[in-house]
């Protein structure tokens, strides 16, 4: 496998807040209910009734270039792979400090009784690297996709752009 | 990948080509296939499992997905497997067929890859042979569906037949034995026949359930009741709007104004359509957001802002129980502006002048304060539905079933719909691309309609056989003939549970709950509980607990989908048909037996057996197939299903566009009927007066604009969304990880009103209507009118693993069905639709 640096992308103008990737990640990776969520679907209304504007963004571990929670993880937990650059822990490292849900700028580590949990793409559950992650098989709308960053700015590129309406959010995330 | 171990069928080409619409040659194509299937294994069709080891089955499961994804569609950075994936997933878990039941028990909407491990259900994706979600390939699914395996699971599976011990709803009950609660159905069934007759017998019918439809119906005809209490919560009531307006030349077949060619249409107009809720792997909304994304405009007409509204060109969010008044504007403005296609009107409808002429006051500016929608919105919508073309309109049941002018608001729109010139043209409604012929062709069960008992009375006046004897008409009698209602008469779900306090016509006294709560499914439990309480005999079956068993003489305990092998589907599509069927999962939870099972032993002992194979469904199931040449072994064996390719090379073709003759040859002078001369003047379903020729906006009973009295002791209005994705009506409330998402009773609310009230973002509060009072939280949201407040019916399922409770049905609890109008005389009078709005006061709790 090549270096290749693997990103997820919501194509916000087609979630519909189904829940299914969410779903899907917890059931393929065996997360009980009521405990962690890997992937959240994020609703945004703004202005009143009746002009309102809505935007649903599903959310998970954006697997950064430079990822700021392994960056301040003193037990060198979090690492990030070379060859996809999938932001991976080790839970036997952790020690629970929570260090890195406060550096992560999207407040995505979570935490159970083995430690920080995030999204590791499914290769816990036994998906190769560059695999499919079941978040983005799941999604009936085509709006949750998986890739390399190139061919995700590709895809962007492609696509109409709609403007959403909240400036400190982009219209489709792309790590 | 080897391809041998392909289990897809390979397509015979002498076969399928010269095959033509026959099922002779479907069947050779079939049969032949099979030893082409067979490769290495060296299986043979009769005895497959000789050949084909469990093993090699899971291994060609894994490979297809493979296949299935190198195809195409998919997506454009879904990946194949790789080889190292497949075998992973081969060498963990073994991989089982199943139809995912979260949708309502025995439904085929979505065929599922089960993937086990040492026999315990851990996962679940789309198949993607099965062509689920209008995408070849896809592997798909809801968040219902993905939440699935917690329905097997459940900790409140009912597990034993047991029986009642302390008074009706006292909920006492002693376990018994299967055998023991047969014979005491069996002699009470037999005792009432004998002493109250046949039709004292109904059966409850909730949302269409496959097994109530067939070998529920063909009990009750070989029975010889008529009472198929159907819930009138369906699309069966804007089916029949729409076929005694538009045509169509059975209650199933009626004309549709929805397009089905959304790639040619240039306005799509939703109304009350909620697929983002209710069938959200069905096909739609991907293909409409396919279709908008090329240009297609839509505007949805909904109270609430759901999360395809909010996508819409136009939002137009009509206050609840209103849609008929704003309907009837629509089109008045389009009538009076002459926005309408004058060659069409000339030639194909009836009574245009009369309708114009009764149209003329009913402007914008009357709906306008009845509806919350500004004359300006109204006028503007109007425009857009006279002048852009094609033009589809989707009529949901959100507008279809639950206002009691519904007959007349689907009316309207079909009206529109015709006068616009949108039938028949591509783009437009009633304009459906044919599919080639199926490829596998399958026998569905005979309902035996012939074997109901024909009365004096049916036979004088012309109806079908049973329509005499209903408990309550769901569509007048005169208009419940064979041609109409193909599936057999019906009677309407609450009015025909009335009959046992009323006595009216006479009391109905052995009902059958199977997968359906009456407590929740329809207007007001506290009558409905006293109509149980006062039932001779209330029989249940189901998988798990509802509130509804307190009131049960027997109850018993149902398998889900996933503990059977009962059911198959066919879907015949572009690229070739496709069959499948469900594979047991797990052995049926402590004594649950499958509904399908229950009902052939029930015939049988009831010595109806000769109708019934005998008691063995096995039988039944074979019948079924015989047309296919697929045997039973072979179509189970195949586990994720069978693939017959279609290489005729016959593709979809477009019908032939405006053949109106044809379209309305079953209407009254083979027209339209702008001045409905198949309805008006006739009895309604009461009995009690006639049916209007021409539209009529009545509202609910409470409403702000026509009860103002009312209004000023309860000045806000409620409804209730018909579905919502992370539950199945008031089912699967329970399951962990949906109720998750909606841990306790909800109720949307401007927050501006909220706060008006000191009510906080989350607060439980209080809703009170003339009718009785429920609790609820308050859930902030914009997009919804700031008089408006919209919920969700049944909750009464507890979710032990979050450690939340159920909440009751009656006063003081979360049913918001408790909160509505309930007298039949104020159900629509043609198609029974009861309206699920009122007014109501709030305060914080």
């Amino acid at each position: 496998m090549s270096n290749q640096q693997y990103g997820f992308y919501t194509d916000t103008s087609r979630c519909i807040t189904c829940m299914a990737c969410a779903i899907a990640c917890k059931q393929w990776n065996g997360i009980k209910a009521g405990t962690v969520a890997r992937r959240k679907v994020h609703t945004i209304d703004t202005g009143t009734f009746p002009n309102v504007t809505r935007t649903f963004i599903s959310m998970n571990c954006m697997h950064c270039s430079q990822p700021a929670c392994a960056l301040v993880c003193p037990a060198g937990a979090i690492s990030k792979r070379e060859e996809d650059g999938i932001v991976v822990v080790d839970k036997d490292r952790c020690i629970g400090c929570k260090y890195c849900f406060f550096a992560c700028p999207f407040g995505i580590p979570q935490y159970n009784e083995d430690g920080m949990d995030k999204c590791d793409c499914c290769l816990g559950n036994g998906v190769p690297s560059g695999g499919t992650p079941h978040c983005i098989t799941a999604c009936p709308t085509g709006a949750l996709k998986y890739g390399t960053t190139s061919e995700l700015s590709e895809l962007v590129a492609e696509k109409t752009v709609r403007f959403i309406g909240v400036e400190s959010l982009p219209s489709s995330v792309v790590t | 990948m080897k391809k041998q171990e392909n289990i897809t069928r390979e397509p015979v080409v002498d076969g399928v080509a010269a095959s033509g619409t026959s099922n002779a040659s479907t069947a050779s194509t079939a049969s032949n296939a099979s030893s082409a299937s067979s490769g290495s294994s060296g299986s043979d069709a009769s005895n497959p499992e000789s050949g084909l080891s469990r093993r090699t089955f899971v291994k060609g499961a894994s490979v297809l997905g493979a296949l299935a994804a190198l195809g195409g569609g998919v997506g454009l950075f879904t990946r194949a497997a790789t080889t190292q994936e497949a075998l992973a997933a081969e060498d963990d878990f073994e991989v089982r067929h199943a139809f995912c039941q979260m949708c309502g028990p025995a439904r085929v909407h979505c065929s599922t890859h089960c993937y086990l491990k040492e026999g315990r259900w851990l996962h679940v994706e789309g198949n993607p042979l099965a062509g689920n979600n209008a995408s070849p390939g896809s592997k798909t699914l809801c968040g219902k569906g993905q939440s699935a395996m917690q329905v097997l699971y459940s900790p409140s599976r009912i597990l034993y037949p047991s029986k009642r011990v302390g008074n009706k709803g006292e909920g006492k009950f002693e376990r018994i034995t299967w055998d023991e609660a047969m014979d005491i159905i069996v002699t009470t069934l037999k005792e009432q026949k004998e002493k109250y007759g046949a039709h004292s017998y109904g059966v409850l019918s909730p949302q269409f359930y496959s097994v109530l439809g067939t070998l529920g119906r063909r009990f009750l005809n070989v029975h010889g009741s008529p009472n198929y209490l159907h819930s009138g919560i369906c699309n069966s009531q804007r089916f029949f709007s729409r076929q005694v307006t538009i045509g169509g030349s059975t209650h199933d077949k009626a004309n549709g104004t929805d397009s089905t060619q959304l790639d040619k249409t240039k306005l799509l107009v939703l109304w009350g359509y909620n697929t983002e809720n209710s069938a959200i792997n069905q096909g739609n909304p991907k293909t409409r957001l396919d279709a908008m994304e090329k240009g297609l405009k839509v505007i949805d007409v909904r109270p609430m802002m759901d999360a395809m509204a909010s996508k819409a060109d136009v939002w137009v969010p009509v206050r609840p129980g209103t849609d008929t008044a704003l309907v009837m504007s629509i089109l008045q403005v389009i009538i009076n502006e002459e926005l309408y296609d004058k060659d069409f009107v000339e030639n194909w409808c009836l009574g245009f002048d009369k309708l114009a002429e009764h149209m003329r006051d009913f402007t914008p500016e009357w709906a306008s304060p009845i509806t919350g929608i500004p004359e300006e919105q109204i006028y503007e919508v109007a425009r857009m539905m006279g002048t852009v073309k094609p033009m589809g309109i989707n009529i949901g049941n959100g507008v279809g079933d639950q206002h009691n002018d519904s007959h007349w608001g689907v009316a309207c729109m079909c009206l529109i719909s015709a006068i616009t010139g949108n039938l028949g043209i591509a783009g437009g409604g009633s304009a459906n691309m044919i599919m080639p012929p199926s490829l596998i062709k399958t026998k569905p069960i005979d309902l035996l309609p012939e074997r109901l008992p024909q009365s004096q009375e049916d036979v004088e006046n012309g109806w079908m056989a049973g329509v005499g004897n209903l408990v309550a008409p769901e569509t007048p009698r005169w208009f419940q003939r064979a041609e109409t209602q193909e599936s057999g008469p019906t009677s309407a779900y609450f009015k025909g549970l009335m009959s046992v306090l009323t006595g009216e016509p006479y009391p109905l006294r052995f009902v059958f709950g199977q997968s359906s709560n009456p407590l929740s499914a329809t207007r007001q439990p506290k009558k409905v509980a006293k109509a149980l309480q006062g039932l001779d005999f209330y029989l249940v079956m189901d998988t798990q607990w509802n509130s509804s068993c307190i009131y049960a003489d027997v109850i018993l305990p149902a398998c889900t989908n996933y503990e059977t092998s009962q059911q198959f589907a066919v879907r015949n599509k572009a690229n070739g048909t496709w069959i499948g069927m469900n594979q047991q999962i797990a052995e049926p939870l402590g004594e649950s037996r499958s509904d399908w099972d229950f009902y052939v032993d029930l015939a049988n002992r009831m010595g109806y057996g000769a109708d019934f194979w005998h008691g063995d469904m096995e039988e039944c199931l074979r019948e079924q197939l015989e047309p296919s040449g697929i045997s039973l072994e072979e179509l189970r064996a195949s586990n994720e299903g069978i693939f017959i390719e279609r290489t005729d090379g016959s593709k979809p073709q477009e019908p032939e566009y405006q053949n109106y003759a044809e379209l309305f040859k079953d209407l009254p002078e083979g027209k339209v009927q702008c001045f409905n001369e198949w309805i008006g003047g006739q009895l309604n379903n009461l009995g009690t007066g006639t049916l209007a020729y021409l539209p009529e906006y009545k509202g609910p009973a409470e409403n702000l604009s026509t009860t103002p009295d009312i209004a000023k002791e309860y000045p806000l209005v409620i409804t209730d969304v018909h579905a919502y994705r992370l539950c199945n009506h008031g089912y699967y409330v329970g399951v962990p990880y949906l109720r998750e998402y909606q841990p306790y009773p909800w109720v949307k609310i401007n927050p501006a009103t909220a706060k008006s009230y000191g009510i906080g973002d989350g607060d439980w509060m209080r809703i009170v209507s003339p009718h009785g009072q429920i609790q609820m939280t308050a859930k902030y949201f914009e997009g919804i009118a700031p008089n408006v407040l919209m919920t969700r019916r049944g909750w009464w399922e507890s979710c032990e693993e979050l450690g939340l409770p159920g909440y009751t049905g009656f006063d003081d609890g979360s049913e918001v069905n408790v909160l509505y109008d309930s007298n039949p005389e104020n159900f629509d009078l043609f198609n029974s639709a009861m309206s699920k709005q009122t007014l109501v006061k709030i305060s914080k709790l």
